[in-house]
């Protein structure tokens, strides 16, 4: 199974850039205050 | 600089020059607050809500609370609003908090242009003044949640490395394949360990260079050598600790633990955010009377004692003061837990925080700023929260043998097994460390407590001190003070016994029409008797003269002048010159001309809920007490009305006291209910003290619970409530020492693998703050 | 730093329209090859002997056709449209939009030439060779830099959750076609993969499932988390719960590809991994479900006078359906029966054409009309057709190649007292045929529906004209 030699260290980086991805979420506010969020789509587009 | 006066001037519309010049916004619906808005255009005055904005020099960013949303859409539409404000660079409405954030520029716009932008909109934006105490309330929340994210997204993924490990059949799972995965697993539990791990391993650390142990050194410690015995197994799997690693356990325990102190972090700032409600609700600026007699609106932060306002209705009252002018209703909800609007009439102490329901009133302030009712509260509730009740003291003082026993028991477990199978022996130290719980012991306690402190404050009780819980539970008598605290500090009227040919309703508008020129407990009750029955036209009187310790007298006639003018006399039989018989009650007398004409009874106004408290507090088994120093017979008269046998009357304060202590000697364990005021000294040396009553400072009070109403009931519910929670701290406890003794010997024994003995640690605790949160949510049944 | 894309006061809806109206056109086409293999299934002879009309060579262009063609630009003209109005803000480049426009078109071209013509790689869903993929990088890479670009000048502070999912797919997808598709050339239409033998499986499912997980999951929740609520009028059920859905989506996909190499010769724990993680993945897919379909409560009366409303909600439905399913599959003595049989093509065709069918056509229903100056499409009546027809098609589709599945599976495992197979593989042929009929018939349904479609978005673009749309003003100064 010699590709998981490739396929688990990808998997590896992928995880530390979903976390990079997480904390710029989390510093950024994007996960506070989200009542409003799903009504403001709502408005006129 | 800026003009605000003239720049803003309402009677000036349809000017629009390009506000960037500072000129002229057209405002079409500004109404009575412009004048408010235009105290926040000081730099002095906005700088209290708002702070520099690090991007320029004349950015602001200010937080406001929003009033009026009843919906997450309307954060939307103040948002707009806010954003065509020219000046105005960002603004962010939370739907759930009521809060805005706004960035402005001090070039272009002041706060009074954008705050009216909310008004037109339909909703009121009052500056936020904690904001920044909120500020780190939320960057410790996030930094707590990012923690335990990381940990719970890295736990996840090395389960999914470990899992070939467990389900491979031998053979199946090659050696190289093997060490990828042990590999992988190393490098995602890094961030957990240098990261996640941070507040266990700085406590443990602080803790081994102040020589002390608390929870956090053995369940470092245990993280410690996981990792480095699974480190040692990645890089070396032909040595001694080659044969498993132990990664999925590692992160799944400091996944738990995590999510277990991110929930307490929570349940704390709810408890800090239902204060907030309170801390924010303060007006801006009042109208205050000037010496020509006219009113002009001055900020709140500059009234001073003895200024005289006036509050309209649908305003709020800024500070503590006194009725002058004016009836009213008022909603002190948020204050004393009474849902109902109470009436406010000359005289009547109004308190800062309350809503003005009805009318005008002028009254005259007596305490501002930190000294008003409302602060006070807020100063309580926030060093309640940092004592610690005996329990948990008690819980430190057991934590610290227990821990050194734990970490001997692993040291000495790892030594029995160390020759048989080293890595093994690791483990089972590891196990023994992270398998003990002694959170029940230090987390709980106090969860539960602040649970049950919020819980009572929203009910109008607060607790001044948490140990008071302890204490309270365990109470099995109740002293009660009699006037102010049993009853209400007036009068009533109960029967009238009148001459033959006169109603009773007339000869209470009559003696009505003489009281009201008095101040006299007596007057005021007729007074009231009477507005009950008020027959109209009322009865007129003049020439009224009253006599000091003997009555009133003056010159009445009817209002629709049916019958001639009399003299008449109310007061004491001998001021009105008749001979009555004696009886237990106070007797008021009203003579005329003729002579008698009717005898008024009067007793204190028992509260209305005593009687049931009293039988409330029966029915639990507590002995109650009534001991007052007012005279024997008063004390009997309201004793018998509240059901209460054991009474005593001409209590001095000395009395009182050596029956508190001749009780406690016994064995008793005694709380005191008083009005704060007077039994400084007993309650100071009761078990338990409650304070009632509106007038108490409570900086002063002694008490350990103040109670912000006048609910007699809420000594019953404090007493409910104190016993449900030690109940819960017992379960705690009980479950604490079970689990411990269950656990550790197993982990001893090496029965209990590291990731068993992680996912029990942390359900333990996790069990433990949620055991302690029903508390908040079982106070619903308490009414 | 100000992008001209900040400066634009009004909305790059062209290439939404351009986009829009070739999911239509390709959907169309997609299904048609769909239909023909199919009856070709059942009368082999229907290749006419031509060899660019033989089945082995029109599979891959059914399936590039629907997923990349049809889905693709599905997904193009909503990552587009969300991104846009969510973010406030006009694309981040007109002219890379433009070209990810003709570059997919071309990729799409480029297909239906070379895979008639029997140039293939031979990877499911990665059939295409060398060339192709190289452009295929080309215009992702493009996509990638409009969509991120469009949210980084983004003029509201919070990210939609659409977007969330929608970047994801672009991310992942990106990740997928680098790994997979490598391979050393041998010639202009002639390579040879990276990996081999079971490293190239491993590799392939890889792709393969995530492709599935990404592309056609992710993206078109992307789709239904704005879409869903913008024709039902309210908004999402739980934002919260979107979210947190979001994040276990993403990150329980990765490790389940393995269950499409069950009894294979994949080693064993590599199997179950993928069965425990598969089953695992029920959760958040569930989570995404409920959220859409509950994002009507109170207002399910909707549903009897919406067409369009219905195809969003039935589409969930399926989705569901078809994420219970799978698990289900993946777990291996369940595989043991429907491994190569007919019900791993029912379970696609279930969240083929129940998930991303319905959901991309409602979501076409709601955004041509607009993109077009109408009030509504110009025939109502039709959608109605069309859901009824693509319903009952699809219905008629999974429920014949559930049974012969089943039936399939039963019958190759058929053994005699004496050990030997009961039934030979033909006679298991020859038992599926009527299906095979059966299952034209649900897929010509479906079909008809999409030509009823085509009709519809023809007439409503004809009597309608372009319109722009300005950004809100309100904000565009901020």
């Amino acid at each position: 199974m010699d590709i998981l030699y490739l396929l688990v260290p990808l998997s590896v980086i992928l995880v530390f850039f979903i976390l990079g991805g997480l904390w710029w979420a989390i510093y950024r506010g994007q996960f506070e205050d989200v009542e409003s969020e799903g009504e403001r789509i709502l408005k006129d587009s | 600089m800026f003009n605000d006066r003239s720049a803003v001037n309402v009677a000036a519309p349809h000017n629009r020059i390009d506000a960037r010049y500072g000129g002229q916004v057209e405002s079409p619906d500004a109404g009575v607050a412009t004048e408010d808005l235009h105290f926040l255009d000081d730099p002095q005055e906005w700088s209290a809500f708002s702070r520099p904005d690090p991007r320029s020099t004349d950015c602001w960013e200010s937080n406001v609370l929003i009033e009026g949303m009843h919906c997450a859409a309307c954060a939307l539409t103040i948002e707009d609003a806010l954003l065509s404000v020219p000046g105005v660079l960002k603004a962010e409405v939370g739907a759930a908090s009521h809060r805005a954030r706004v960035v402005w520029s001090s070039d272009v716009v002041r706060p009074s242009d954008w705050m009216r932008a909310v008004q037109t909109a339909g909703y009121r934006a009052v500056p936020a003044n904690d904001a920044f105490a909120r500020e780190r309330r939320k960057s410790e929340a996030r930094k707590a949640l990012w923690r335990m994210l990381v940990a719970g997204l890295c736990m996840m993924q090395v389960m999914m490395y470990a899992y070939p490990a467990y389900v491979a059949a031998p053979g199946d799972l090659t050696p190289e394949m093997e060490q990828l995965l042990r590999w992988a697993s190393w490098v995602l539990t890094l961030p957990v360990i240098l990261f996640s791990c941070g507040p266990f391993f700085g406590n443990a650390l602080r803790d081994v260079l102040q020589r002390r142990v608390s929870m956090d050194l053995p369940v470092a410690l245990g993280m410690l050598i996981t990792f480095a015995v699974s480190t040692a197994g990645t890089f070396d799997p032909r040595g001694i600790f080659g044969r498993e690693v132990y990664f999925d356990s590692l992160t799944m325990f400091v996944f738990f633990l995590l999510a277990g102190r991110w929930l307490e972090l929570r349940l704390r700032d709810r408890t800090a955010g239902a204060l907030e409600a309170l801390m924010n609700r303060l007006p801006d600026s009042v109208a205050r009377l000037c010496e020509d007699g006219t009113y002009e609106r001055v900020p709140v932060r500059r009234l001073l004692p003895d200024d005289v306002i006036r509050i309209l209705p649908g305003e709020m009252f800024p500070a503590d003061g006194v009725v002058l002018q004016g009836d009213t209703m008022v909603d002190e909800a948020l204050l004393t837990g009474e849902s109902r609007p109470v009436a406010r009439g000359v005289g009547g102490m109004v308190i800062a925080g309350s809503h003005n329901l009805s009318n005008v009133v002028q009254a005259r302030v007596e305490r501002v700023g930190d000294k008003t009712r409302f602060a006070q509260i807020v100063t309580l509730m926030e060093s309640a929260s940092t004592t610690k009740p005996p329990l948990a003291r008690l819980a430190d003082r057991i934590a610290k043998p227990f821990l050194i026993v734990v970490l001997l028991a692993a040291g000495l477990a790892c030594a029995f097994w160390w020759g048989r199978d080293p890595e093994h022996a690791l483990m089972v130290a590891v196990a023994v460390l992270v398998v003990t719980c002694p959170c029940a012991l230090s987390l709980a306690t106090p969860a539960a407590m602040l649970a049950a402190a919020g819980a009572l404050a929203r009910r109008g009780v607060l607790v001044r001190r948490l140990e008071a819980f302890e204490a309270m539970a365990s109470i099995d008598t109740v002293m009660f003070d009699k006037t102010g605290t049993l009853t209400r500090d007036v009068m009533v009227l109960g029967s009238t016994q009148v001459r033959e040919g006169v109603s009773v309703v007339q000869v209470l508008d009559m003696a009505a029409a003489l009281a009201q020129y008095s101040l006299h407990p007596v007057s005021k009750a007729l007074v009231a008797a009477a507005s009950e029955t008020a027959a109209s036209p009322a009865w007129k009187a003049n020439a009224v003269n009253e006599i000091a310790g003997g009555g009133v007298s003056g010159r009445v006639w009817s209002g629709d002048a049916t019958q001639t003018a009399t003299d008449l006399r109310l007061g004491s039989a001998d001021f009105c010159g008749i001979k009555v018989s004696q009886s237990d009650s106070l007797q008021t007398c009203l003579s005329d001309e003729r002579g008698w004409l009717a005898t008024f009874e009067l007793h204190e106004d028992v509260r209305s809920d005593a009687l049931d408290t009293v039988a409330a507090l029966h029915r639990e088994g507590i002995a109650v007490h009534l001991l007052s120093g007012d005279s024997a017979q008063a004390a009997a008269r309201v004793a018998a009305q509240v059901s209460i046998t054991e009474f005593q009357g001409d209590c001095s304060p000395q009395h009182k006291l050596d029956f508190l202590r001749n009780a406690q000697q016994s064995g008793h364990k005694v709380a005191v209910v008083g009005d704060g005021l007077n039994d400084g000294p007993v309650l100071a040396a009761a078990h338990v003290s409650f304070a009632f009553g509106q007038a108490v400072p409570l900086t002063q009070a002694q008490a350990d619970f103040v109670v912000l109403g006048d609910q007699l009931g809420a000594v019953v519910k404090t007493l409910l409530m104190a016993r449900r929670t030690l109940r819960v701290v017992r379960q705690n406890l009980w479950w604490a020492a079970i689990y411990n003794a269950v656990c550790v010997p197993l982990a001893v024994v090496g029965l209990l693998p590291a990731w068993l003995a992680g996912l029990g640690m942390a359900l333990s605790s996790l069990l433990v703050v949620l055991n302690a949160l029903r508390l908040s949510y079982s106070a619903k049944r308490l009414g | 730093m100000i992008f001209p894309n900040s400066l634009a006061t009004t909305y790059n809806d062209k290439v939404v329209r351009q986009f829009a109206i070739m999911t239509v056109v390709w959907g169309v086409v997609g299904m048609l090859v769909g239909v023909i293999i199919a009856a070709q299934l059942a009368w082999p002879e229907l290749n006419l002997g031509i060899p660019w009309l033989t089945y082995g060579r029109l599979r891959p262009l059914h399936t590039n056709a629907v997923i990349f063609a049809f889905g693709g630009c599905g997904l193009f003209t909503s990552a587009y449209y969300i991104a846009q109005r969510t973010c406030q803000v006009r694309l981040f480049s007109d002219k890379l939009a433009a070209f990810t426009f003709w570059g997919w078109q071309l990729v799409i071209l480029a297909a239906a030439v070379s895979l008639p013509l029997g140039f293939s790689q031979g990877k499911e869903y990665a059939e295409l060779e060398w060339p192709i993929d190289i452009l295929i990088t080309l215009v992702w890479v493009s996509f990638a830099i409009v969509f991120f670009g469009t949210i980084g000048t983004r003029k509201v502070r919070h990210i939609y959750v659409a977007n969330w999912f929608l970047g994801a797919m672009i991310i992942a997808v990106a990740l997928l076609h680098l790994v997979n598709s490598a391979a050393i050339p041998a010639g202009y239409m002639k390579s040879y993969s990276a990996y081999a033998g079971v490293q190239d499986a491993m590799v392939q499912w890889w792709y393969g499932h995530n492709a599935v997980g990404f592309f056609l999951t992710a993206g078109f929740l992307g789709m239904m988390y704005y879409f869903v609520p913008k024709q039902a009028q309210r908004p999402v059920y739980s934002y919260r719960l979107s979210i947190v859905h979001f994040w276990a989506l993403i990150f329980t996909y990765m490790w389940a590809g393995p269950h499409h190499l069950h009894y294979t010769a994949l080693p064993d724990w590599t199997q179950s991994v993928g069965m425990v993680f598969s089953l695992i993945l029920l959760a958040p897919s569930w989570g995404g479900m409920i959220n859409g379909i509950m994002t009507l409560s109170g207002a399910w009366h909707k549903l009897r006078d919406d067409p369009i409303l219905r195809f969003l909600i039935v589409s969930l439905s399926f989705y569901g359906m078809s994420t219970f399913e799978g698990p289900m599959m993946s777990i291996k003595t369940v595989n043991a029966l429907s491994h190569y049989t007919d019900w791993t093509i029912g379970h696609v065709h279930s969240g083929a054409l129940g998930w991303v069918g319905l959901v991309t056509m409602g979501s076409m229903y709601y955004l041509i009309p607009r993109l077009f100056g109408q009030k509504q499409m110009f025939s109502v009546k039709a959608i109605e057709v069309h859901f009824w027809t693509a319903t009952i098609g699809i219905v008629i589709y999974i429920a014949a190649m559930w049974i012969a599945g089943v039936m399939q599976g039963l019958m190759w495992r058929a053994i005699n007292t004496d050990g030997t197979l009961t039934y030979t593989f033909v006679e298991s042929v020859k038992a599926t045929f009527p299906f095979y009929v059966l299952r034209l018939s649900g897929g010509l349904l479906y079909l008809i529906g999409m030509l009823i479609m085509l009709w519809n978005v023809i007439k409503t673009a004809t009597t309608g004209r372009s319109v722009t749309v300005t950004i809100p003003a309100a904000v565009a100064h901020a």
